[in-house]
Parts: C-alpha cells; sequence; structure tokens
C-alpha cells in the first residue's frame, strides 16, 4: 500500500508498505540511482535504527524491514541526514582473475552479439564495473557498466547447476555466481576465488559501490590458484 | 552430554530455528522454521528456550535412536511418532529412554513437524542463527539435510521439567483446503481488474516442485500480466511473486532476498504458518485484506 513519501538523506522516497514489518523506498531522482541508493543504505547502517534488522539495496529501491509491525518507518526514518556521509563511501578497487576458457555460453554469446571470442573478452577485461548490488544467493555480486556491444539476454531454458565463481552475463549486468546454484545467466568464465565466507564477518569482502575489474588468467593459472583456495 | 543418533534422516529434515536477519544485503535469506507457531508450542512443552532449535521434518520424520535419556515434544503435522513401535502422543512433553528409537511416519495431515528436544544443542551459529541453508551449505549439521549416521548432542538441563500438554483448542487442524489472507504487493495494479478478479476467485493447487524456498502453485487459468522488464528489487517471505507463466510462486523462508518478478501480494505473516502446512495438491485461495493499515 503507498503511503506518500518521506525524505531521507536529503532525497524523497515513495514509501510503499510490503508487510507487516517491511517497507520498499523508491527515490523520486531521475538519475544517479545508485548512488542515491547506495549512500541512503550506508547512512542506515551508519545510524544504528533501532528495530531496524535489515537493509536490501537494489537497483531502483531499498527494502527496509524492521523487527516490530509497530516501527513506522515513515516516523523513525524521515529527516535522517549525514552531511559527511561521503567520507564513508571510500570505494576499494578489486581485480578479480577470470579465466575465459571455462565459460559454458560461447557459441551463444557469439551467435548474438556477432564478435569473436576474443573481442567478447577484450570488452568484458578491460572495461571498470561498480557493485550495484548483492543477492539472490548469498555473495552473488551484480556489477553494472557492461558494454552494450556484449549484452545478452538470459538463457531461454536455465542451468540447473553452475558452479561457484561463474562469471555471466544476464541483460546488461554482469555478475558472479558466488556458489553452486540454478541459473539463467550467459556464463562466459570462471574465478578461482571465493566470493562468500561464512567463517568471515562480514561474509564477504565487497562493498556496495566497489570497484571491480576481470584480470584474465589462463586454464592452468586457475587451477593452480583453486587448489591453493582449496 | 544426550545425543540421539539419526538411523534414517527421513525425506526432508533440517535443524531449524527462527532463523537469521541483518545479512539480507549479502543476499542471505531469513531460513528459519516454516511454521513458527508449531515451533514455538514444541520449545515450550519440551521447557526450551523460544529460540532453540528443533528439527523440521517434511513430509516423512525418519528414524532417531537416543544415546541418552531425553525429554522431547513433537507438534505440527500428523506423522503417528512412536517410540520402539509403540505409537506416542503429539503436543505433549515425552520421556524417551537411552537406547530408545522415535521414528516418524508419512504426514496424513499437515506437511511439517517439529521435534523439540530438551537441552542446549551442541550446533554452531552461522550469521547469528543454527537453521540449515542448503543451497549455500550452511547451518545445521553441515548445511544439509539430516543422513543416515548423522549425530546431534546436547548439553542437558539438570532442572526436572513436569509434562506439559497443549489444550485441544491450542493444536490446529491441518486442512489440504485453506484459505489465506494477502495485502496487496507493489505490482498489484498492474494486474488489470479482470485478472485480480481470477486471481481472488481461482482455487490453486500446491506444486510437487514447492519447497522451502517458494511454494509454487499450479491453476488451469494462469494470471495474465503484461509484463514491464523490472528491475530486481527486495523480496521477503511471504511475497507472492507472478513469474511471465502466469503460475504465482509464493516466496518460504529460503526464499530468495530480490526478486525481478512482479509482487503481486504479500500473504500474512500469521498465514506463513498455514500455507507452510498445506501439502502437495492441497489447494488454496486468496483473500485480500483490505484493512490491513
Amino acid at each position: 500500500m503507498e503511503l506518500g513519501s518521506l525524505q531521507l538523506n536529503g532525497i524523497s522516497w515513495t514509501v510503499f508498505r510490503m508487510g507487516e514489518t517491511t517497507w520498499l523506498l523508491q527515490p523520486n531522482a531521475e538519475k544517479g540511482l545508485l548512488d542515491v541508493i547506495h549512500q541512503a543504505a550506508f547512512l542506515l547502517e551508519f545510524s544504528e535504527i533501532q528495530g531496524l534488522t535489515d537493509v536490501i539495496p537494489a537497483y531502483e529501491s531499498l527494502t527496509v524491514i524492521f523487527s516490530s509491525s509497530d516501527i513506522n518507518a515513515k516516523e523513525v526514518l524521515s529527516g535522517l541526514e549525514t552531511k559527511n556521509i561521503e567520507s564513508e563511501l571510500n570505494s576499494k578497487t578489486h581485480e578479480i582473475n577470470v579465466c575465459y576458457e571455462l565459460g559454458m555460453d560461447w557459441k551463444e554469446m557469439e551467435t548474438k552479439t556477432g564478435l569473436t571470442k576474443e573481442e567478447i573478452i577484450s570488452i568484458h577485461s578491460s572495461q571498470e564495473y561498480t557493485i550495484a548490488m548483492m543477492g539472490f544467493l548469498p555473495g552473488f555480486i551484480f556489477l553494472d557498466g557492461l558494454d552494450d556491444r556484449i549484452s545478452v539476454s538470459r538463457k531461454e531454458n536455465p542451468r540447473t547447476k553452475i558452479p561457484a565463481g561463474s562469471v555471466g552475463i544476464g541483460g546488461h549486468q554482469t555478475g558472479i555466481y558466488s556458489l553452486e546454484s540454478p541459473g539463467g545467466w550467459q556464463i562466459i568464465g570462471r574465478s578461482p576465488s571465493s566470493f562468500f565466507d561464512i567463517t568471515s564477518e562480514p561474509p564477504t569482502q565487497f562493498r556496495l559501490g566497489d570497484k571491480v575489474k576481470f584480470v584474465r588468467i589462463t586454464k592452468t593459472e586457475f587451477e593452480t590458484r583453486e587448489n591453493r583456495n582449496g | 552430554m544426550g545425543k540421539l543418533t539419526v538411523l534414517d534422516g527421513g525425506l526432508f529434515t533440517t535443524i531449524q530455528d527462527k532463523g537469521r536477519s541483518g545479512y539480507r544485503k549479502f543476499g542471505v535469506p531469513a531460513s528459519g522454521v516454516m511454521d513458527i507457531s508449531a515451533y514455538k508450542k514444541a520449545n515450550f512443552l519440551a521447557g526450551n528456550s523460544e529460540n532453540a532449535p528443533v528439527l523440521e521434518c517434511t513430509l516423512k520424520g525418519g528414524k532417531y535412536q537416543f544415546n541418552t535419556d531425553a525429554t522431547i515434544a513433537i507438534t505440527g503435522a500428523l506423522m503417528n511418532p512412536g517410540i520402539n513401535d509403540n505409537g506416542i502422543e503429539m503436543n505433549t512433553s515425552v520421556k524417551v529412554r537411552a537406547g530408545e528409537t522415535l521414528e516418524l511416519g508419512f504426514a496424513k495431515k499437515g506437511c511439517r513437524a517439529y521435534v523439540a528436544i530438551r537441552g542446549s544443542w551442541d550446533i554452531d551459529k552461522v550469521m547469528g542463527s543454527c537453521s540449515t541453508f542448503t543451497l549455500g551449505k550452511f547451518g545445521g549439521l553441515n548445511g544439509t539435510q539430516l543422513k543416515k549416521g548423522d549425530q546431534i548432542s546436547w548439553q542437558e538441563i539438570s532442572e526436572s521439567l513436569e509434562t506439559r500438554t497443549l489444550q485441544n483448542d491450542e493444536i490446529p487442524y491441518y486442512s489440504s483446503k485453506r484459505t489465506i489472507e494477502f495485502i496487496p504487493g507493489p505490482e498489484w495494479d498492474q494486474l488489470n481488474d479482470q485478472e485480480k478478479d481470477r486471481f481472488l476467485n481461482s482455487s490453486f493447487r500446491v506444486s510437487s516442485k514447492s519447497n522451502r524456498m517458494g511454494i509454487r502453485l499450479e491453476s488451469e487459468k494462469p494470471i495474465a500480466m503484461n509484463q514491464v522488464d523490472m528491475k530486481s528489487s527486495g523480496v521477503i517471505p511471504g511475497i507472492i511473486q507472478l513469474p511471465p507463466n502466469g503460475l504465482p510462486i509464493i516466496l518460504m523462508k529460503d526464499g530468495q532476498t530480490v526478486g525481478g518478478y512482479p509482487r503481486i501480494g504479500k500473504i500474512l505473516d500469521i498465514h506463513l504458518n498455514r500455507i507452510a502446512q498445506v501439502p502437495i495438491n492441497g489447494t488454496i485461495k486468496f483473500k485480500e485484506v483490505k484493512d490491513f493499515i
């Protein structure tokens, strides 16, 4: 149910009550949506709002979950603003090794883009990407900044099993499967790195807004690094 | 130290508690028991704390040999529990002796039974919870369903417990035909009036593809919607998603944290318990809650 709007971090957000304890916030901004959402997510994280148990940042929305249905998001979030939030947003750059030879969908990628495998790899590995969101699966990383020339829609029949570390393309996004799981993205490579570790706190070293660069490695290098991890 | 050995883990038995929070921003689902009402009752009957882990048995419970004496309680789906082949009561605290075997059969009513064992279970918490998330392979015992040879141990509580039993009116009747109340979701108004009516007046069948991630529904007449390309956005247990095939999916406790399908509704939290007990091929109808706020 739509419940008007609230002001958060100097931006107006349309408020929708999605469940007893869950509220969906959508920024009324024309562009730079990701930045607006990331900054608000960090603001909520640092503000230690009582009863706020979860924040789910996504491409165009922020979902907030409270511990009780008595807490009204409009009341507790309205007017929150941190002038110095930018200082908390020092993003890191991560270099991620990818063995493109372990891609599973090269034929489909070549047919649908009209490019050769080498051209696609060159485009994919020359771009710097931004971590837009995490989710779907624990540690699954959605990256913004894919070159339109190598944007290919999801597979018609999703695979039942995709290995952990797989690098995929799904429409205008590229991303990394942190765990072995079913999935419908076009798989163009695999990284030997681990992307989700339940023994670490937090379980991922990646943060929203961080930059990612893919570094091509050979199959031999992949196997060496994978053994080291295992 | 109390201990049991799994002789047969049944169809799908996992260790669950209330679930985890605070990690959804990393894509970690809530997990936790599907029927929180039956879960709380089991822990109460066993004299445990409200957030203690239990066994969640799905459709067929399995066989468990107790290596030590224990106090247990079983709630939820009717699985004809027995100790050494003698039937025992559900919804009451029960003493088990060392060497005895607890067996739970096929669910005759309902879908999920809960077994609480008095004591503090020896299960490492992952991200604040003992709950098993099988897709992520973490939580519970090695992140998987219970299988033959697994062992569960617990610190015994020395204080004795007087037998606790639920009143008849505290024990729900698990019907295979249920009405589920929902509040309209963010994309509800993308359905036209005819399709809203179809959704509200259809009987949906629970598909055998349902699991802890989602209850998949089937119907002769799918719900049509002109789907616009939607960017992935936050979802929670209870959200009713409408994929392009027009067959709704109710996200459950192991459901993903974000989704790209229209969220036509969100079933009431108290009805998550209800839907968790509807068996495969059971039918449900949806009823809109209008005065929710």
